[in-house]
């Protein structure tokens, strides 16, 4: 039950964020053309190194935790792969990029190796996803696109267990399963619930977001047989295609952007409310809401100013009590944040202090550790406020259900 | 407007993506829907003479016709709609809205959008349609203004 650990890493959105395998060093964009590589020294991040080659902002980065390879994905179409080499003339270790041939002709959007890391795939705003792999001959990645029926830019990706299946979540408002079986690569995947036979590009499911907002991000359960994805308009899925089942769960709050699973059962899942939320349940059972990682009343932040909105956690109302709170400071204190007056940057403190951890959008939810096969007990999240900051998953405070209904009585006692 | 300015670019343009391609339309018949919507009016005036506010709401709500073409239907099931939000005693709303399925809550957000962006509605029931929005948020969040939002199986 320990708290968040939070790092301010920037006053810049971070793009995304990738830790090595003992978590001793992250890879980060900070809204860059270049990835910055912090090293923990206890507990401080200090910038050790600059990855530099890309001409255009990167989007995404994913560091293999068993080859220690880096790739990356940005506007410029590109994609590299970073390996740490001796340099000829000193001796010392450096990064080296190798490029990969996408044949893409928009932005890379978002990137993942393979579970087995042989393979990687790179989403694309060219209604394309490119799965990469190496050929020693040419000493680079080659790609092979799945093109079909894909209509839209590509905002997520994320590789089945079995090192074949990929699903994808687009802006066509669609979630698919797709296989990206490479002959060289990859062995003929055992059957699993998605399907037998699995040539290249077989689509084995397509599930649509139940009131059209984009899929904004995708993930296969731990043991690969269950699917989940988060969408733009307020809702997180869960798909059992063997039932077959689609458990949707509307939110109150606004949509989720990033997810995770930490168990067969459970799935942690963050976006523009700037808190991570738990979800839970099974195929008989159903799927809800359980709960927040984000403690309000934990977070020392915005002081007394709160204590008027009975504390208890709600999904809408921080947001909602954080502008109630400018007009009340405004109406009682005469403080106000009119144009003119020195505003708060990102992360920064001021009236319009929100009481979650994240002061803005989490964009980047990833595993950080874990016990077991698919058993994740830290999640580490990133933002658009510069901060990263990694939470115990079993540190769970339920969400009141009465929601903002709860809290509006509140306010209008007052 | 010069001419070249009214030019459809897509239709120069292999990939293009046209609307019926990303979200399904209204499977029922225009004319049906338009007898069902005439059908539910009358079933809705019947429930208001007998005080049922919840029943008309759900009555109005379920299944409401979608999609480009069916703008009589439309038109018809939000002038019913308008008379059940406009019958309705203020302090009644909070507990009819949380009496409905969270299909009917979001159905609803999309027409009290729709009412309030018709040109001239404002006047007429503008403080109207801004109570509901008021006590729908407090009930189904943000959330459902976004669904309202992004669906483009518009009512």
């Amino acid at each position: 039950m320990a708290a968040p650990e939070v790092f301010n890493l920037a006053q810049v959105p971070i793009t995304s964020h990738s830790f090595n395998a003992d978590r001793t060093r992250v890879a980060v964009s900070l809204t860059s053309n270049d990835v910055q590589i912090f090293d923990r020294h206890g507990n401080d991040w200090k910038p050790t190194e600059v990855l530099s080659e890309h001409d255009k902002q990167i989007t995404s980065i994913d560091w293999a935790p068993n080859s220690n390879r880096i790739v990356t994905s940005a506007q410029d179409r590109n994609a590299y792969v970073w390996q740490q080499t001796p340099d000829p003339q000193t001796g010392h270790l450096i990064w080296k990029p190798t490029l990969v041939l996408l044949r893409i002709n928009r932005a890379a959007t978002y990137v993942k190796w393979s579970p087995n890391e042989d393979k990687f795939a790179v989403a694309s705003g060219a209604r394309a996803i490119a799965i990469c792999s190496f050929d020693p001959e040419g000493d680079w990645w080659v790609s092979r696109l799945l093109k079909k029926p894909i209509r839209s830019t590509v905002l997520s990706v994320d590789w089945h267990p079995n090192n074949v299946l990929l699903a994808a979540g687009s802006a066509d408002m669609k979630a698919r399963v797709f296989s990206a079986y490479i002959k060289d690569v990859d062995k003929r995947p055992a059957p699993s619930v998605w399907g037998e036979k699995l040539p290249f590009n077989t689509i084995c499911g397509e599930y649509a977001s139940p009131s059209g907002g984009w899929v904004h991000s995708v993930g296969f359960s731990p043991s690969g047989d269950v699917l989940a994805f988060a969408s733009h308009d307020s809702t997180i899925n869960i798909v059992y295609p063997g039932g077959p089942a689609i458990h949707t769960i509307r939110m109150t709050t606004l949509p989720l952007v990033t997810l995770a699973w930490t168990s067969e059962e459970s799935i942690v899942a963050a976006g523009h409310d700037c808190q991570p939320f738990v979800f839970s349940g099974n195929a008989q059972s159903g799927w809800q809401l359980v709960g927040s990682l984000d403690d309000p009343n934990a977070n020392k932040a915005s002081g007394g100013s709160r204590s008027g909105f009975g504390g208890a956690p709600s999904p809408v109302g921080r947001l909602q009590s954080s502008a109630f709170n400018t007009f009340r400071n405004a109406d009682s204190r005469g403080i106000s944040s009119s144009p003119g007056s020195p505003i708060s940057g990102p992360g920064g403190s001021g009236e319009s202090e929100l009481f979650t951890i994240h002061q803005n959008t989490i964009t980047n939810i990833r595993a950080y550790e874990s016990v077991g096969a698919g058993q994740v007990t830290k999640v580490s999240t990133s933002g658009v406020d510069g901060k990263l900051v990694v939470w115990d998953v079993s540190n769970v405070t339920p969400v009141s259900a009465g929601g903002l209904a709860g809290k509006m009585g509140n306010l209008s006692l007052r | 407007m010069d001419a070249f300015r009214k030019i459809d670019i897509d239709q120069y343009d292999e990939d293009v993506l046209p609307d019926s391609e990303l979200f399904p339309t209204d499977p029922r018949d225009p004319s049906t829907l338009l007898t069902e919507a005439k059908q539910k009016a009358a079933a809705i005036r019947n429930n208001l003479s007998k005080g049922d506010v919840a029943g008309a709401l759900d009555i109005v709500l379920s299944d409401p016709p979608y999609g480009p073409g069916v703008d009589e239907a439309k038109n018809l099931t939000l002038q019913t709609l308008v008379t059940i939000l406009n019958t309705t005693k203020s302090t009644d709303i909070p507990p009819i809205l949380k009496s409905l399925s969270q299909d009917s809550q979001d159905t609803l957000m999309k027409y009290l959008y729709k009412g309030m962006a018709l040109p001239g509605w404002g006047d007429v029931s503008g403080s109207v349609l801004l109570g509901w929005h008021e006590k729908l948020t407090e009930v189904a969040g943000t959330g459902c203004i976004v669904r309202a939002m992004t669906d483009r199986r518009l009512v």
